[in-house]
Formats: structure tokens, sequence, C-alpha cells
């Protein structure tokens, strides 16, 4: 469980939110606070004030699993095989270790054959999927998404919701611009110019939002 | 002297990197052409190709009376140019007050464009596009990162389309605009599946709403949001 108390950072403003383990989606108009409470979430940003814990301990960000929305700056290395390895490598996993794990996941992702290429000729859903990849390669207990949907096809989000299934993280916040997917989170929280506009489970919190363009399309289809 | 009418001809294409090919031989007249596929089928080379920033292997990219074009990158990060929001708007050629007050950004404008959002900067970006004179306008995934509201937005002005050439490289689910043609990559090779509604009885990458009602049997009459709750309400007649 997230706690978040009297934080403000930048623009970002919010006194008082939980959330609580399970998968969590994160909504709002473009420019509304999302990334920017995501990486505070990540612990890649410290707030200016006010405090996040995660099960009532600072957050480690180590621990967390992050997927950058721009999808060149989540590599490190050059090579798809060595950015596989890297979050293995960089907890002193053994040779023989990291190479069975890096070729298990890439194989249940169908990125095997994509091992030696470099980053830089990926397309850009290829290079989400290598970045998911890599953020759960070492389980975390936590993982952060933002926004990593918008560079996927139909059949290809199928394929990394149940690579994120798999991952055997305990709590995911995810940003997404497809209502149809929040609305099958747990949770789903909007932000709106920096604050929390509505939270809750998804039934509550789209009744709010019915005559918007965010209402899920599927709900709106299945009438 | 009236200009002839425009033609984009991709004659026997191929670029190749290592093993994979992507390939197409088309002809792409005005209208709205949605080009789809899976993750890595090819959609962004194609794009690159067809705007000849990207040199084929083989075959040759041919434009006819093609006076303008512009080629709209997936990040919009890579079209930054000025340091502030206003330069940069300036930097496409367009009348920044126009553009900054289209985009509800007015009070913004002495801002360094890298401190908005990605989903606000592809609005702005998408935005000074739509002032810009062009014959040809190539858009790789246009829809990325916006909310959707400017998706809707997006889309709306994609749809409003009338004269030149328009080529939507997009997986977008929900919001497409009105499109005159189909295509798909499928696995490098470029796939005409013919006029819309006709060609989405056999579109392989189609967005999951209209899966759903094909499933039923029904097919929308276009790919609009509108179009596809059209289509979804006929089932309860």
């Amino acid at each position: 469980m997230i706690e978040i108390r009297d934080l403000v950072y930048g623009n970002l403003c919010i006194p008082e939110l939980t959330i609580h383990s399970g998968c969590t989606a994160l909504i709002g108009k473009n420019g509304s606070g999302k990334t920017t409470l995501l990486r505070l979430l990540a612990g890649l940003s410290r707030p200016e004030s006010g405090f996040i814990t995660l099960n009532g301990m600072p957050l480690v960000p180590g621990a967390i699993g992050f997927v950058n929305e721009y999808p060149d700056k989540n590599a490190l290395f050059s090579r798809v095989y060595d950015e596989l390895a890297s979050p293995l490598r960089f907890r002193h996993c053994s040779c023989e270790d990291v190479k069975r794990r890096v070729l298990e996941a890439a194989n249940r992702a169908g990125l095997d054959h994509q091992l030696d290429r470099t980053m830089d000729t990926l397309s850009g859903g290829e290079k989400v999927l290598v970045a998911l990849l890599s953020a759960i390669m070492h389980n975390p207990d936590m993982l952060i998404l933002d926004e990593f949907d918008s560079h996927l096809d139909y059949d290809t989000q199928e394929e990394a919701d149940q690579l994120i299934a798999s991952s055997g993280s305990s709590l995911i916040v995810r940003c997404t611009q497809n209502m149809d997917v929040a609305a099958k989170f747990g949770e789903v929280i909007v932000l709106q110019r920096g604050s929390v506009l509505h939270d809750g489970p998804p039934e509550k919190v789209f009744a709010a939002l019915e005559s918007t363009c965010c209402y899920p399309f599927a709900w709106r289809q299945g009438r | 002297m009236e200009a002839g009418p425009v033609k984009l001809s991709l004659d026997r294409v191929e670029k190749s990197y290592g093993l994979w090919t992507c390939k197409a031989d088309a002809v792409f007249t005005p209208g709205v052409h949605l080009i789809t596929g899976r993750v890595g089928s090819g959609k962004t080379t194609l794009a690159l190709i067809a705007a000849r920033v990207l040199k084929p292997d083989q075959g040759a990219v041919q434009y006819e009376g093609i006076q303008s074009q512009t080629l709209s990158f997936q990040y919009p990060e890579y079209h930054i140019t000025g340091s502030t929001l206003e330069e940069e708007a300036a930097s496409y050629g367009v009348d920044p007050d126009r553009a900054l007050t289209l985009a509800r950004l007015v009070e913004r404008r002495s801002e360094d464009p890298f401190r908005f959002s990605r989903g606000e900067l592809k609005a702005f970006h998408l935005i000074c596009l739509s002032l810009l004179p062009w014959d040809l306008l190539i858009l790789d995934e246009p829809f990325s990162a916006l909310d959707c509201t400017e998706k809707l937005a997006a889309s709306r002005r994609i749809s409003e389309n009338k004269n030149g050439i328009l080529l939507v490289c997009t997986h977008e689910q929900h919001f497409l605009p009105r499109t005159d043609y189909l295509w798909e990559m499928r696995s490098g090779l470029l796939t005409f599946l013919g006029p819309v509604p006709e060609a989405v009885a056999s579109w392989e990458s189609a967005p999951g709403p209209i899966r759903s009602l094909r499933a039923q049997g029904i097919f929308p009459a276009n790919l609009t949001q509108q179009d596809i709750l059209e289509a979804a309400c006929r089932t309860h007649d």
C-alpha cells in the first residue's frame, strides 16, 4: 500500500491519497501531472514537501520497476540483450543465471529474435516491450508504468498485459489513455491540474465522467 | 497554370535491416490512408521512405504534383528546434499567436518546450501542422500520448482533409479519423485492403472495438468513434 501525505511538487498538490495493492490506473488530461506523480512514486523525484511511503517504509528506487513514457529514455545499453540483462547484473547475479533468465524472459515476450539488435534499430513499440521486460526482470514489488501502451497495437498490448500479470508485482500503478484498459483495474485515480479529482473503483470514478470522452468506450458500446 | 492531381508512388520499394525487409509497391492518391500493423511490422520505416527521409535499398519513390510535404515523427520531441514555445511555433512557419491560441497555451508562450508533458507537446505539434499548407502529410502515430479530448480534436482535423494525400500510421484503438483507404503492414509487406468500409472485413490488426463488432457480423460505415457507436446501437434495434 502506498500512502501519500501533504505532497507538494511543482504544481502537484495531494494532501492525502492511499493506493492499495493490486492494479491502479492513473488517468487525466495532458499536463495534469500524471508523469510527475509517477516519477515521485518511483522514487525518481523527491517531494518538495510531504512524504510517500510503501507499506509504511520510505521508497527505495532500485526496488521499483519503472517504464518511462519516452521509449528512448528507458535504455541504458545499446544492445537488447544487455538492456534486459542489466537489472540482474546490477544485482550481481551470476552470468549463467543472467543468461538463463534473459533467454526465458525474451522467449516469453517474443523478443528472442531481437536479442542481438541494437536499441536504436527497434521500432517504438519494440523499445517499449524491451523496457517493460527489463522493468519486470527482477520481479519488483512495485511496478510504475507511464503510458507505455500508447506505442502498442491491440494484440501486443494484450501480450504486454500478460507479461505484467506474470511479473509478480503486488502493486502496479499504470498511466494510460485507454479507458477500456483503466476500467479493468481495481482502482482509478483521476488527476486534474495537479490535484486528485476522483479516486476509487472504476464504476464509481467513471460514473462521474460519463458525459466526457473519458468514459470507457467498451461500456458505451455495450449498452 | 493549374496544378495537376497529386500522386505518391512507391515503386517496388525495399529496405532491409538484417533478415527483416520492408516492401511496398503502391500508389497513394488524395484522401485519408490509414496504415496499421503490429509493433515492428514496418510502419515507421514505410513513413520515412514515403517522406524521402530514408532511402530504400531498391525501388523508387515518386512524387507527382506534390509541392509541399511534411512528416510528423512519432515522438514530438524530435521536432523541437525553438527554445520557447513561441519560437517553436515560428519554426514551423505558422503564426505563433494563432497556434498558441488554438492550443490554449498563450500564457505559457515563453516556456521551454521541454518543460511540457509529451501529450501537450504532441497536441501543439499537430496544431502547428494543421496550420501549414501541404499536398502530402505523413503522420507517424499522431494519437500517441494525447488525451481523449486532443485525440478527438486531432481525428476531426484529419477527417477534414479534402485535397491532399494524408498517410496516417497508427494503432490507435478508439479515436480514428474518417478514412478513405485502409492499408496494413503484414510482416514488412505493405498490403492494400481497399476502400472503407469494404476493407474492414479483412483487417487483421483492427482495433478492439471494431473486432468486437465484426464478431457479431456488424460492420461500421467508417472508423470514427461515432461510426462505431452507431453500428453498435444497431445491435439493439
